[in-house]
């Protein structure tokens, strides 16, 4: 069991690799990518400069602790969107046929298939990420908890979406719900959850989890607290493998549209 | 013209196969108003205090129809769709064609985003609404003046847009250009109106596409005057013209580059 575990996860290391030396194939785009990714991040300081001009504090929050939460987000949603770009387009793969390749395989159906292309630019979200840190206070402890932080939260942003794109066996367009449950996250974990009051704060931290993958660690950030680290463990866990069970079940309902394409 | 009204319908018919899209994208512009409503309501201690020259319900207002100028739009889906066109040699099938390719893109999209835009404003209307309990004080003329700067505040960034998507002649991915860009204007047109920054920096943006394809017809919505529609209305038909002329002149220089291999 381990061993399989193993040689999958090098499996998809390796096709994580061979997509990142075919986007390195241009040199100059792919560093323009990264380049523009971070800037366009933080133009959204500027957002939070004139906010922080009016009121000293948003919910509980300074400056620094939203430039902090803004960091977090934008590495949880570059680590899923760099090593697991195409469970964001996973029910395109459905309905189009084009999992025959993946089922074939002798491998992991899901991870083969959410693994063979990456995105430059989200490069740039995880380095983002480590600026932020720069700014907010870089120490040992900080940095190690945001790199284990950015892993977590970018699992349970492409577990949402393999969920939601994984709908795709049973129902069809729904692509378009995968992208709101997606947006639906994003753009709440880049807002202090005291800003939110009564159900709608409930709801962030139950059924879109922004609170687990981002308000807990930042305050686990600011205040190291184990007990709420392992929340956000668990909970990763948890979702991954619901998002396997859930995809596995489709799976069995899956049939093929036999679409003759080529994989370049 | 008529070729272009013809090119326009056909893909407002087309868009209409894909109207149950419209009506769950809607759920993602409503997401993002409820932070923004949640976040002002924040800001604001009172629904009476004034910041910057806006009460909390103008804000809102404010935030609504600069969002549905930027939801619509969906700039992203039009400049990778003007940037590939150029990068798969699909902009040589338009060369020949009887017609100009940024005519050609800019009808094209206002059609596919026709049905789009008339939903949003109906369903955002509605929301704000019950979110705030009253519309704006507007006649029925300030109304036809806001519709009016709102369509060309549209075919505006739309001209940009494609002139930022025909930069892939000369550049590989035209996509990093858009992203700033794009941000510039949610930030600083879309999120605030111009005057919630420093005076020095509320000059140079009264002279910048935001006051023409964000701020002007949001600002007309909440506080509406003839002095500003009309002011505002003349520097939307200048920065359109600068928008078509600088369209037209990479096209021009970028289709003499362009060289397609076979297809």
């Amino acid at each position: 069991m381990l061993m399989a575990v193993r040689n999958q996860f090098k499996v998809s290391l390796l096709s994580i690799k061979y997509a990142i030396m075919r986007e390195l194939l241009n040199k100059v785009t792919f560093v323009t990518n990264i380049v523009f990714m971070i800037l366009n991040n933080a133009s959204f300081i500027i957002q939070w400069v004139v906010l922080f001009s009016i009121k000293d504090d948003f919910g509980g929050f300074g400056l620094k602790d939203v430039l902090i939460l803004w960091g977090l987000s934008a590495m949880a949603y570059g680590f899923s969107r760099f090593f697991f770009k195409k469970a964001f387009s996973l029910s395109e793969t459905i309905n189009t046929g084009k999992l025959d390749s993946f089922l074939v395989q002798p491998k992991n159906v899901l991870l083969s298939a959410i693994t063979t292309d990456v995105e430059p630019s989200a490069l740039g979200d995880i380095l983002y990420g480590y600026i932020i840190l720069f700014i907010y206070g870089m120490n040992l402890k900080n940095f190690i908890l945001l790199t284990i932080y950015g892993m977590t939260g970018g699992l349970v942003l492409t577990s949402i979406s393999v969920i939601l794109n994984s709908l795709s066996f049973w129902f069809s367009k729904t692509d378009v719900i995968a992208d709101t449950g997606n947006s639906l996250m994003i753009n709440f974990s880049t807002y202090p959850d005291g800003i939110f009051k009564g159900v709608v704060k409930l709801m962030l931290y139950t059924i879109v989890p922004v609170g687990i993958v981002v308000y807990i660690p930042i305050q686990v950030i600011i205040e190291f607290n184990i007990i709420k680290l392992s929340i956000t463990i668990l909970f990763t866990i948890f979702i991954v493998c619901l998002a396997f069970l859930v995809f596995n079940k489709g799976l069995k309902k899956y049939s093929s549209t036999n679409l003759m394409v080529a994989r370049i | 013209m008529k070729k272009y009204l013809f090119i326009f319908k056909s893909e407002v018919m087309s868009d209409m196969q894909y109207v149950f899209n419209t009506f769950v994208g809607f759920i993602g512009y409503f997401i993002l108003l409820f932070i923004l409503f949640n976040l002002y309501s924040y800001l604001y201690t009172d629904s009476s205090e004034i910041i910057n020259g806006y009460t909390m319900n103008q804000m809102i207002w404010y935030v609504i129809v600069t969002e549905i100028l930027w939801t619509v739009l969906s700039g992203k889906r039009l400049c990778r769709k003007i940037s590939n066109d150029v990068k798969s040699g699909n902009i040589a099938y338009n060369m020949n064609k009887p017609y100009s390719y940024i005519g050609y893109a800019l009808f094209g999209y206002l059609g596919e985003i026709f049905i789009k835009a008339i939903t949003y404003v109906v369903l955002a209307a509605i929301m704000g609404f019950i979110f705030l309990g009253s519309f704006p004080n507007l006649s029925i003329m300030s109304i036809l003046a806001v519709l009016l700067t709102g369509v060309l505040a549209t075919v505006i960034s739309i001209m940009f847009i494609i002139t930022i998507g025909l930069l892939s002649f000369y550049i590989e991915d035209s996509g990093p250009i858009y992203w700033v860009y794009s941000k510039l204007i949610l930030v600083l047109g879309t999120i605030f109106p111009i005057e919630y920054f420093p005076i020095g920096v509320q000059k140079v943006l009264s002279y910048s596409p935001i006051y023409v394809v964000s701020y002007g017809p949001a600002k007309l919505f909440v506080d509406f005057s003839f002095d500003t529609f009309k002011n505002i209305f003349i520097y939307q038909l200048i920065y359109l013209l600068i928008a078509y002329l600088l369209a037209s002149f990479i096209y021009k220089k970028g289709v003499k580059k362009l060289n397609v291999n076979g297809g």
